[in-house]
């Protein structure tokens, strides 16, 4: 129990840190902190208005404090560009990049287990030979590179799926629901999810081909061996149920690295997610936007580690119930 | 009489690292994939010195036809070995003169992590107390920050240039090469030799360069060559979004102008998936590389 | 009583970085039924490899070059891997050392008793869980820690577990492989006495395969004394004490404390054991022999027959018990 609650406490002062580390840098780039904060654009009312929320003519810590409540309340501003609450704009997106990265780690994870299983029950074979250099290639790959292939061959040379966006443009849905599980919308997951999935399974086929080795050799595995029982279960029950335990926690740990590193997929492939809202407020400089959706990225990230850290606990009984 | 005995003590205990050249060279020898790994990188590292002499033409020229049209979307030819962009540039120059920037990316990554890395290292495990704690704090800080989205906040921030890029990327990735070194200091630091070099009265930040800095030495290497492979990835990723330095050609300018160019829609292959096999070959080259140097430093037993 | 294990002949190598190795070499060994055989000998001699051999789980670079293992007249090694697997654990089963990762960490003991008892024993859940705790009890542990995972308990409790799980099946034969040896010395005499008991009750017949002579004595009716991948001598455990024929038996018994004799100085067999990648020309305890011959350095002596069940691969076994003397003095085996 106290385990958990210090990787609660850490959690909670790496959140702290990191927004703080924010605030810094975007109060004390060299430049106008109120420029930063205030769009030219703005009308006389909206300027009052984000003055007030922000406190840009008080003193640097009493923003600081400002920025902290507002924080707490989920209370990002407005973005420059479209003049609506950021908040509102990055939860219209987040379950976009939620399920981008959920599916494909799912489908990472699953194939990456059974191949790096696979490929340690047959070491040393061709098959071996050919395949662990090919994965450490998709890993040593750019990820948008992969998306443009993926995309040239199935987008635009056999035509199979869209080229982009999450759903046809002008479509209409009754709710959110619907339009997440419209045929359309999945149509659309499937070139991101595919690319982002062959990108991400490398990780999980290595560790557990990795750790199956280190546990075949181990005195249990030659037990159930003389126990007379058989390959199969000997492989599944008790190789692969022991190597799995680090991949809960990575997959856990690649799912917060993820909804960061999936900045680029969205943008190869249009999806409307947070990591292409990020880069779009950048490039717009749009600071209110940009933060806030920085900010969810990093809260997602912390938040995946800390379930990491519980997970493996969890699951590790040697960790749950003591050391002897 | 235990004065006299210890500075031979303190000499003989030092750990050498003997005939580390040999070792490296045997290694190599031995272990196919790191072999494999240090050919391409070489074979890169020459096209990038020798890049003003091999590509045929200015990669940012725009060319014409023998009947003044301009030479673009051309497929693969003797004249133009990759084609040409939709502006009429060639993409074999481009490519050759791309080695540069992703090169020099990574290389001065590689060195900018290691030396962080040790540095903070050497400080945290041999001073120990508030000192370790505070950069081991600051060291979990950074490792819970999202990569790629601090990449662009702060290079957007201070400035796409490739100095920039190499130093934001150092800043993330430091925190395991210092872990992994403040550890063997910490090891290093209970052994015999340090304490005879003490009692002979070596000064704290003596024994700390030169009894204990040699000895991690391998370990910042091993973690440079690692930082290698995200930096290159890193500088690539923020070109093609239209953050990285708009100056150079670099492969990831070049898969952003493809994309940009409807490249994909047109099936022009040669223009976008060289600057990609490229980019796979070297980042590919710095994990053999690691992990073959990674079992030289750290050997399994009982393997093959 | 019939001889429930006949080891004939048999040899194991392995392959190490490209030399063949011969751990185990052309050993004869008998195990009666109700009988318990302590396989004595230093580290490396090839006693571990020998019983992994027999009970027919090697190392990948290990395997079975010639032999017989009979188990109630039929040979192990010319049966099909599948009849082999059935035989495995029903038949006969594999205590390991204590040190070792031997249960797997994931799993409660009482699913790890049930795997053996449903999956190889078949038997339902309900069945399988009443004799857990019959054989937990049999053992000394509390039945209520079949619920405990392995890390739960200790040396000792894992040693007794392990026991309980080799008894699962019935097995007419049990090998032991160091079952005491990383325990400490009040839990290891609890553990021996555990399986002298058992032994006892269910005319237990075993391998105990071992460096220590004391745990032989206590335990096992039968000694066979291991150098070098081979057997020099074995016969009753009050032969081979009392009447020591080889030389490595009679500096064995001299390098061993005994707790009811006056203590004598302890004396070591100096020098190592040969590198069985090449091993030496004749006798492969000449070098380290004091009593050697010239002979001994040319051939190979072959077991002669000393008494009755009592044999010992030594040229000069006739002349036993004048050697004997000379054995107990430090100055023969002092250089």
């Amino acid at each position: 129990m106290a385990y958990f609650g210090r990787r609660f406490l850490h959690m909670l002062i790496v959140l702290w840190a990191i927004a703080t580390i924010l605030f810094l840098l975007f109060r004390l780039m060299p430049t106008d902190p109120s420029i930063a904060h205030l769009d030219p654009t703005f009308t006389e009312e909206q300027r009052q208005l984000v003055r007030a929320q922000f406190g840009l003519d008080r003193p640097l810590f009493e923003q600081y404090l400002i920025y902290m409540k507002n924080l707490a309340e989920g209370e990002f501003g407005l973005s420059f560009r479209q003049r609506q609450p950021v908040m509102g704009l990055v939860l219209a997106v987040l379950p976009n990049t939620l399920l981008l990265t959920s599916s494909a780690l799912i489908v990472a994870y699953l194939f990456g287990a059974l191949l790096g299983a696979y490929l340690a029950w047959r070491r040393g074979s061709l098959f071996e030979k050919i395949s662990v250099p090919l994965v450490l290639a998709t890993r040593a790959a750019p990820e948008f590179w992969l998306g443009m292939i993926v995309l040239a061959i199935f987008a635009f040379g056999l035509n199979w799926f869209p080229s982009g966006g999450a759903n046809v443009a002008g479509a209409r849905y009754a709710s959110e629901w619907e339009r997440i599980f419209s045929l359309d919308y999945l149509r659309h997951l499937v070139l991101p999810v595919l690319t982002l999935a062959i990108y991400l399974q490398g990780l999980p086929a290595l560790l557990m081909r990795s750790n199956m080795l280190e546990i075949m050799r181990e005195e249990f595995v030659t037990m159930a061996r003389m126990k007379g029982l058989s390959e199969r279960r000997i492989m599944l029950r008790h190789a692969a149920r022991n190597a799995l335990l680090p991949l809960v926690t990575a997959f856990a740990l690649g799912f917060g690295q993820s909804v960061g590193g999936n900045v680029v997929i969205e943008n190869v492939f249009s999806w409307p997610g947070l990591g292409r809202l990020l880069v779009d407020a950048v490039a717009n400089s749009d600071y209110p936007l940009a933060q806030g959706a920085f900010l969810v990225i990093a809260f997602v990230l912390v938040v995946m580690n800390f379930i990491a850290d519980l997970m493996y606990g969890l699951l590790d009984p040697r960790v749950v119930h003591g050391e002897h | 009489m235990a004065s006299i005995e210890l500075p031979h003590i303190a000499a003989a205990a030092r750990p050498r690292a003997p005939g580390l050249f040999a070792r490296l060279a045997r290694h190599l020898a031995k272990n196919p994939s790191a072999l494999i790994g240090v050919s391409i990188y070489l074979v890169f590292v020459l096209v990038a010195a020798l890049a003003g002499s091999i590509a045929p033409y200015d990669p940012i020229e725009i060319l014409f036809t023998e009947d003044g049209q301009l030479a673009a979307s051309l497929p693969p030819s003797a004249a133009h070995l990759l084609g040409t962009t939709n502006l009429g540039r060639d993409v074999f120059s481009q490519l050759v003169l791309g080695a540069r920037p992703s090169l020099f990316v990574g290389l001065t990554a590689a060195v900018a992590v290691a030396t962080i890395g040790s540095a903070v290292g050497l400080v945290a495990g041999y001073l120990g107390g508030w000192v370790d704690r505070a950069l081991m704090r600051l060291a979990d800080l950074v490792l819970g920050l999202p990569f790629l989205p601090f990449v662009i906040v702060l290079v957007a921030l201070i400035g796409p240039s490739l100095q920039n890029i190499v130093l934001t990327v150092a800043i993330l990735l430091w925190p395991n090469a210092a872990r992994v070194i403040r550890s063997q200091v910490l090891t290093l630091s209970q052994r015999q030799f340090i304490e005879a070099a003490r009692v002979t009265g070596a000064g704290e930040w003596r024994i700390m360069l030169v009894h204990i800095a040699p000895n991690i030495v391998p370990l910042a290497f091993l973690y440079g060559s690692i930082a290698v492979g995200w930096a290159i990835l890193t500088q690539a990723s923020l070109s093609f979004l239209g953050f990285g330095a708009t100056d150079t050609i670099s492969w990831g300018t070049m898969l952003q102008d493809a994309y940009a160019s409807q490249a994909l829609d047109r099936e022009q292959f040669s223009w976008f998936v060289p600057p990609g096999i490229c980019l796979v070959l070297v980042v590919l080259a710095g994990f053999l590389i690691s992990r073959g140097y990674e079992e030289l430093l750290f050997p399994k037993l009982g393997e093959g | 009583m019939g001889t429930l294990l006949e080891v004939k002949g048999l040899s194991v190598s392995y392959r190490r970085g490209g030399v063949a190795v011969r751990a185990v070499d052309a050993v004869d060994l008998d195990v009666p039924a109700g009988a318990m055989l302590g396989l004595v000998g230093e580290s490396g001699c090839g006693k571990s490899t020998l019983a992994r051999a027999l009970m027919g789980v090697l190392p990948g670079n290990a395997s079975i070059d010639g032999g017989r293992v009979a188990l109630d007249g039929e040979d192990l090694t010319e049966l099909t891997p599948a009849k082999r697997r059935q035989r495995l654990w029903r038949e006969l089963s594999f205590v390991p050392q204590t040190s070792m990762n031997a249960l797997d960490p994931v799993y409660r003991l009482r699913d790890q008793m049930r795997e053996v008892l449903c999956e190889r024993g078949g038997l339902p859940t309900k069945a399988a869980d009443e004799r857990a705790v019959a054989l937990f009890r049999s053992v000394g542990l509390d039945p209520v820690r079949l619920t405990d995972f392995p890390h739960q308990f200790s040396g000792g409790m894992r040693q007794r577990a392990a026991i309980a799980m080799a008894l699962a099946l019935n097995p007419k034969l049990v090998i032991a492989d160091e079952p005491v040896t990383a325990l400490d010395v009040i839990v290891q005499r609890q553990v021996l006495d555990t399986i002298r008991r058992l032994g006892r009750d269910l005319g237990l017949s075993a391998i105990i395969v071992t460096h220590d002579i004391s745990v032989v004595t206590y335990l096992c009716g039968l000694t066979a004394v291991m150098y070098a991948g081979r057997i020099v001598e074995q016969g009753t455990t009050e032969a081979l004490t009392r009447r020591p024929t080889h030389p490595y038996t009679m500096g064995l018994m001299n390098a061993s404390p005994d707790l009811h004799e006056p203590v004598e100085t302890l004396v070591p067999i100096e020098g190592a054991p040969p590198d069985l990648a090449d091993p030496p020309k004749g006798c492969r305890f000449a070098p380290r022999c004091p009593l050697a011959l010239a002979a001994c350095r040319e051939s190979d002596p072959p077991p002669v027959v000393v008494e009755p069940g009592h044999s010992a691969a030594c040229f000069r076994a006739a002349e036993a018990g004048a050697l004997r003397e000379a054995a107990r003095k430090a100055s023969t085996w002092t250089r």
